[in-house]
């Protein structure tokens, strides 16, 4: 083969493979599921052909957003150092917080009469909408206007491994469906050459709870979140072992498949069939995983616009990377950051120190994400989710007792944080809701996580309360049995 | 049923709308006689249209049909719902039959209206009384006559003319026998976990040309002696357990709990009768004499979880553990879910909201609480050949401290403790203050308090001597922590120092620190011996709490001097709580008795027994497991309803445990009803749900489906059985004749006709009975993901057959090993038998699952898990095709195969045996024959590629075979 003819047939590869990454559904493998006797039984019913589990289906009406890009800081990212400006916090900085805000709270470090701690960081208004950011996100604050800023979120749960799984789960326990395998039970998936549910992982360490927040609970495994990791293994034993090439490992296959084929001929057991698709649908994802998982082949600008750096995991890398899965018909895509668990209990953890590393870390990332989908027009159907399981306290922490951390940080605080949403049907160029003087509590306009799981679930079509699966004895929704509602001001 | 229509009648129990195969069904089924029966057709039906909102949990218009009294009193329009024996004074007909949007039932945007035939019953069963029922599985099983079926020579088992009978009825005929070699298979994966080997089939194949009766009883016997039978069905018992090697929720630490799972095996392998395998899981501790292997059965419930993050309320974690247990117990024995209750009364089922509380009180005893060490540990011999021993020593120790206490309560109750005359506190990283109460001074600190806290209390003494101080630690609300414990404190160091007037310090010996308790799970003589950690109310306080620190002599008071009593709290716990005293007084004594009973005789006896045992115990090799320890008397929790399931929010108080009232009642052995008579509740023959349930679980594991085919909820709920008769038949033989035997009713199942069929799918039944519940042909299930690991290592000859142990680690593939708190995954190289040890012995974390585990639905073990969903995904294929496990497996099949004497065709032959137990046919001979040798030919192109796996490309070649030969359809399957 000459060099020409070489470029030709790489250049067919590439093409081919493209092709085959964006293929959509059909006939490429089925999954059978014993899962049959479990489907719902409400007026919604999801119904899974048990032999195509993930084909897409249709929502039960017209959906804003196609699929999610969801980044979540672990550790909750401070509300007060960001999105939630208090000017009044700052006056009464050093002041013993007064004791109304005390009575009756349950803390996970603060001891007995904290004092009160003003933002560390200046804010200005942004945009045409004149939202509030602070000065540690200068690229994310020029998309200022397409943000739908929530400063009212409320959870029930102040420890991170509980609290997280209320974020992508609705319970405080473990055991049940993260909204990931939820939506990708209840819509499928877009590619079948990739898994519809992708997890990615930077910051150094899991979240608390790991695999448990992207967890398919009762829902049927195949339903589970795929995390996949950076270098040549991004999905776990997707290399072939050592001597065995593909081309040899296609002409064992295609051994393996006539074998197989000949034991359906005797026994007839549909499974057999659903077997051999499998086995094809494996050995494409052995190419179409890696292929969409380097960014390698990414132009330099691109690279460059989203601070990513081949060959390391990063939180830019996993930016870009999710666009790319994006492109490519993943329908949720999770992202978690480790790191931002600011308590001050040590420099890493404080808000002067650790912090203003990963602001740095991920403001040009998401700025870039936001520009990047914008540009090829998927924004408008990709919602883009950014937050944290809690906020923090006014309060400086005091952790075993005392005024005063040695570092500067704040405690986990359940009754306010900030999550802020793009794209995906949700109004742009917005804050809602507000938070008391201080910032602890909320004042206006409150959003439980219950409520944005149901407003999420409707951005994707789908009615919170009738997207359920029995399991003991109950109709089992993400949003629990307590009351959850659509927050209409946060749709466009 | 004058003139009523009844199109269709249910077979023979409740029929869940869910299922689409029973509905099929229940169109041929034949019609039933007599009476309305309200558990099969009229509590469906309640359940189908009306319960969502007139239930346990909501009860619209004060509406309920979960308990008669409820559904034949009055609504809040004042009218009788039902009245017996006239449907059209019933204002739930009215409601029903109307014709007005605002009226009728059930509401339109709440579902469609009844069927016609549904309004019928519901007429007729009024009509007839509105006879209440219990739902079919919280009644008694009922004998029934065995079925006379036509074709009477089929059977082998009284079980078969079950099967049959219903066969019959649907006109279907079921399969002919499976070969010999395939029922071999399917029951050596099912008994033990394992293919059988090339001899073991050789043998049966042999004897089962001669009486393929006399053989499979034969073969049956041997594989339920073999030792490997326990570590197979220790993998089914530990997802119900939730057992894992690990504490679960963020941190997920390591935690010794492998005594356990060797009980497990030890007791399957026993057969350890079923009723007693439940009474020492339960409550074997509490068992009089309880063998060291009782004691660590209960560490059943020890396997919930435990939150040790920074900042988590130890308190709010041991609710949510005593919570997991009830439910993993209602779940695991009763297949009942009873964890709705913990809010409301059960939405279907007769169990009421506070019936939930007062079975709470059976666990909410016990001393563990949610302690990041696990405590408290019951120690335990690596060598089970002393466990006795052990024992012994143990029992001695709990017998010298009971004595020791009871001595030193009595001393105590002689005691005339006196306050100081004056209290003076100062502190350092602390503001402590004085108060009087009832006259006496006390101390209280500040609720920033720092965990390093030291205190100073100066005492006026009221009296010339001092023989022995008392430090009593108080909560600070004691009215709210006698429900809701506060955080308590630890004492790291007690200091006593006597001080002249011009202020100079003279320390005080002090001989020993008594605990009010007598196993404190801290020694509390750390207080003054310079331990890291001493005696205190750990981690919480809901009461007072004292200890007595004992004077080395008398001490005579000059007049004029004081007392300095200086404290060193003790840190910081979950890396957020001070361990801090908050609050608490000081009592002096001059009473000679406290120094004195150091020399009784039977004191002195009773610390050298413990001393001795201690001492024996420790040159015992041991490690632990978390223990179930009842709380002494005098610090037992009071246990209250929840108000709405919130654990902070306490109702009325629960005076004594006790069981649904659903159910047959409870017989209390003693004055107060105890877990251990709740264990002899759930294992007796009279709970109608425990054999049921049990059986239940054996014959899904053998056919893929339980007669009830929902095992997770038998309530009225769940799916009804598919051969209800049967199930009785099964449940009452299990805990009659078979005396609980699960080996007996193992025996029974594989020796079954209905099991030694062949499982090819004929075109009827593919259309017929898709999912086969009825068992026209024979089971075939797709191994678990034990065994698919332990097949490849049998196959490969790599496996090694060590019982028992400490968990082991398989390789990895890359990148998987992230945990969140330091732990250790260090494979043994290659050829190390610790490497080739079956799944069962897999160090299982909760939150990292071995990935091989998780790709073939083995659940993650967060809590009980009642059948495993049975997935075919490419996954699987990734695992088999590249995990290195495999890898290296397939390399030693290849080896094997090249070992086997003769030509390649003989090799395949002998591989293709191995894996599947089967002889292979010629098209599968030459398939593979002709693999060999396209890929020899590549081998011998890349000499590099072929090193990998073997010395010459015929060997790399065969390793290639091999590989296939793991991933045929047949490998997967039993």
């Amino acid at each position: 083969m000459n060099a020409l003819q070489h470029l030709a047939q790489e250049e067919l590869r590439h093409v081919t493979r493209r092709h085959f990454l964006r293929e959509s559904a059909f006939g490429l493998g089925s999954l059978w599921l014993g899962a049959n006797s479990l489907s719902a039984a409400t007026n919604e019913t999801i119904t899974r052909d048990a032999a195509n589990p993930l084909e897409p289906l249709s929502p039960k009406f017209a959906p804003k957003a196609k699929r999610i890009i969801f980044l979540h800081m672990a550790g909750a990212p401070s509300q007060v150092e960001l999105f939630d400006y208090k000017p009044v916090l700052q006056k009464y900085n050093g002041k013993d917080c007064p004791a109304e805000y005390l009575a009756g709270q349950r803390f996970a470090f603060i001891q007995g009469v904290p004092q009160l701690l003003g933002p560390q960081y200046p804010f200005k208004q942004h945009g045409q909408s004149g939202a509030w950011i602070s000065d540690r996100l200068p690229s994310l604050y020029k998309h200022a206007d397409k943000l739908c800023i929530i400063n009212s979120m409320v959870t029930d749960q102040f420890n991170h491994a509980p609290a997280k799984l209320m974020m992508h789960t609705g319970h405080a326990n473990l055991g049940y469906p993260s909204m990931g395998a939820w939506l990708t039970w209840g819509l499928g998936t877009e590619n079948q050459n990739l898994p519809g549910y992708m997890v990615l992982l930077s910051g150094g360490r899991p979240p608390r709870a790991g695999a448990a927040l992207w967890s398919t609970g009762f829902l049927p495994t195949v339903y589970q979140g795929v995390q996949c990791r950076s270098g040549p293994d991004p999905i776990l034993n997707a290399a072939n072992p050592p001597g065995l090439t593909r081309d040899i490992r296609r002409a064992a296959l295609d051994s393996l498949q006539r074998l197989n084929h000949r034991t359906h001929e005797e026994i007839g057991d549909p499974e057999t069939v659903t077997r051999i698709s499998q086995y094809e649908m494996a050995y494409r994802m052995q190419v179409s995983v890696p292929e969409i998982m380097t960014i390698k082949d990414e132009p330099a600008p691109v690279l460059e616009m989203y601070g990513a750096n081949p060959g390391q995991t990063s939180f830019a890398n996993n930016c870009l990377l999710a666009r790319k899965l994006a492109e490519n018909g993943v329908r949720y895509i999770q992202l978690f950051d480790w790191g931002w668990d600011t308590h001050g209990s040590n420099a890493q953890e404080s808000l002067t120190t650790g912090f203003v590393k990963k602001c740095n870390d991920i403001d040009k990332a998401i700025g870039a994400l936001l520009s990047d989908l914008e540009m090829r027009g998927m924004l408008e159907d990709t919602l883009v989710v950014w937050g944290g399981e809690f906020g923090r306290t006014p309060m400086q922490e005091n952790r075993g007792g005392g005024t005063a951390n040695k570092f500067v940080g704040r405690d986990h605080n359940p009754n306010a944080f900030t999550v802020w949403m793009a794209g995906g049907g949700v109004k742009p160029g917005i804050t809602y809701g507000e938070t008391d003087e201080l910032g602890y509590r909320v004042a206006k306009d409150p959003v439980h996580v219950r409520d944005f799981h149901a407003t999420v679930l409707n951005l994707f079509g789908f009615d919170h309360q009738k997207l359920t699966f029995p399991f003991q004895g109950l109709n089992q929704k993400l949003t629990g049995v307590k009351p959850a509602k659509v927050i209409k001001g946060l749709l466009a | 049923m004058k003139g009523v229509e009844k199109t269709t009648t249910q077979p023979q129990y409740a029929v869940n709308p869910v299922s689409k195969f029973l509905l099929h069904f229940l169109l041929i089924a034949t019609p039933a006689l007599g009476e309305v029966d309200f558990s099969r057709e009229i509590r469906p039906l309640l359940n189908k249209h009306c319960t969502a909102c007139h239930g346990g949990v909501k009860e619209a218009g004060e509406v309920s049909f979960i308990y008669r009294d409820r559904a034949l009193g009055k609504g809040e329009s004042g009218k009788p719902v039902i009245v017996p024996g006239d449907p059209e004074a019933s204002e739930m007909m009215a409601r029903i039959l109307s014709t007005d949007p605002d009226e009728i039932m059930p509401k339109p945007e709440h579902g469609p209206p009844l069927a016609k035939e549904e309004v019928e019953l519901l007429r007729q069963w009024i009509k007839e009384g509105a006879k209440w029922g219990e739902h079919w599985s919280f009644v008694a099983p009922q004998n029934h006559p065995l079925p006379v079926v036509k074709q009477a020579d089929w059977p082998k088992r009284d079980l078969d003319r079950f099967i049959l009978a219903r066969l019959e009825k649907e006109k279907l005929r079921p399969s002919k026998p499976a070969a010999p070699e395939a029922w071999l298979r399917r029951a050596s994966l099912d008994l033990i976990g394992l293919p059988p080997t090339v001899d073991e089939l050789d043998a049966f194949q042999k004897a089962a040309a001669i009486n393929i009766d006399a053989a499979i009883d034969a073969e049956t016997d041997r594989l339920l002696a073999s030792p490997r039978f326990g570590e197979r069905w220790t993998s089914v018992w530990q997802d119900l357990a939730r057992y894992a090697d690990t504490n679960g929720y963020a941190d997920d630490a390591r935690r010794q709990v492998w005594k356990y799972r060797d009980w497990l095996i030890d007791a399957f392998n026993r057969d350890l009768p079923f009723d007693q395998f439940t009474i020492e899981q339960v409550a074997g501790d509490l068992i009089p004499d309880a063998t060291l292997e009782q004691r660590i059965a209960p560490t059943f419930h020890r396997l919930s979880q435990i939150n040790s993050e920074g900042g988590t309320d130890d308190e709010e974690f041991r609710v949510v553990a005593v919570m997991d247990r009830m439910n993993t117990t209602w779940e695991t024995w009763m297949g009942v879910s009873f964890g709705c209750v913990q809010c409301h009364s059960h939405p279907y089922d007769p169990i009421r909201h506070e019936e939930y509380f007062t079975f709470m009180e059976f666990f909410n005893q016990t001393v563990d609480a949610d302690l990041q060490e696990d405590l408290p540990k019951l120690s335990v011999p690596q060598d089970k050949g002393r466990y006795a021993e052990a024992n012994a020593l143990q029992k001695e120790i709990v017998a010298s401290e009971n004595s020791l206490h009871v001595i030193r309560k009595s001393i105590d109750s002689q005691t005339t403790w006196t306050p100081p005359a004056e209290m003076h506190a100062a502190a350092k990283r602390a503001k402590l203050t004085v108060h009087r109460e009832a006259g006496i001074p006390e101390f209280r600190a500040d609720a920033n308090a720092a965990a390093s806290a030291e205190y100073t209390l100066t005492l006026t003494p009221s009296g010339p001597n001092l023989t022995a101080l008392r430090l009593e630690l108080l909560p600070r609300d004691p009215k709210v922590a006698a429900h809701t414990p506060e955080w308590g404190s630890i004492i790291n160091k007690l200091r006593l120092d006597l001080i002249d007037p011009s202020g100079k310090a003279e320390n005080v010996a002090i001989h020993e620190v008594i605990a009010d308790e007598p196993h404190p799970l801290i020694d509390p003589n750390g207080s003054i011996n310079g331990k890291s950690q001493g005696w205190g109310a750990y981690t919480k306080i809901s009461a007072a709490r004292h200890a007595t620190f004992v004077l080395n002599d008398s001490l005579s008071i000059p007049a004029g001097f004081k007392l300095r009593v200086t404290i060193q709290n003790g840190g910081m716990y979950l890396a957020s709580f001070p361990m801090v005293a908050k609050r608490g007084r000081v009592f002096l004594t001059d009473q000679p008795d406290w120094i004195n009973h150091r020399n009784q005789p039977g004191v002195i006896a009773d610390k050298m027994r413990i001393a001795e045992a201690k001492n024996k115990l420790r040159a015992i090799p041991s490690t632990t497991v978390p223990q179930m320890a009842e709380l002494d008397a005098g610090h037992r929790r009071a246990t209250h309803v929840f108000v709405r399931g919130n654990w902070l929010d306490k109702g009325q108080a629960i005076p004594e445990a006790n069981t649904p009232g659903l159910f047959p009642p409870l017989e209390k052995s003693g004055v107060r009803a105890t877990r251990l008579d709740l264990a002899r509740w759930i294992a007796s023959p009279r709970n109608p749900l425990t054999s049921r349930v049990a059986v239940n679980r054996l014959w899904l594991e053998l056919f893929g489906t339980g007669i009830v085919p929902t095992p997770e909820d038998f309530g009225s709920a769940g799916e009804s059985p598919t051969h209800p008769e049967l199930l009785d038949h099964l449940a009452l033989r299990f805990s009659g004749e078979m005396k609980w035997s699960v080996k007996s009713m193992l025996r029974e199942l594989v020796s079954s006709a209905a099991y030694r069929q062949d499982s090819a799918v004929s075109a009827e039944l593919a259309e017929r009975d898709a999912d086969n519940r009825l068992l026209a042909r024979g089971p075939r299930q797709r191994l678990t993901a034990e065994m698919m690991r332990d097949q490849a290592l049998t196959a490969s000859g790599l496996i090694s057959h060590r019982i028992g142990g400490e968990p082991i680690h398989p390789p990895l593939p890359p990148g998987v090993w992230q945990p969140f708190v330091k732990d250790t995954w260090n494979t043994p190289p290659p050829g190390d038998p610790q490497r080739y040890r079956r799944a069962v012995y897999v160090y299982f974390k909760r939150g990292l699952q071995y990935p091989l585990f998780g790709s073939f639905d083995a659940p993650p073990r967060d809590m009980c898990s009642k059948r495993r969903l049975v997935s075919n995904t490419p996954l699987h294929a990734l695992t088999i095709l590249n995990d290195e496990a495999f890898h290296e497996a397939a390399i030693a099949l290849s080896k094997r195969m090249n070992a086997a004497a003769g030509s390649l065709d003989q090799r395949i032959a002998f591989g293709y045996r191995i894996i599947t137990s089967r002889a292979i046919t010629p098209d599968r001979a030459k398939e593979l024959r002709e693999l060999h040798q396209r890929l020899v030919p590549q081998y011998t192109a890349a000499p590099d590629e072929m090193k990998k796996l073997g010395a010459t490309p015929e060997d790399a070649a065969l390793a290639v075979l091999a590989s296939v030969l793991l991933n045929l359809d047949e490998s997967f399957t039993r």
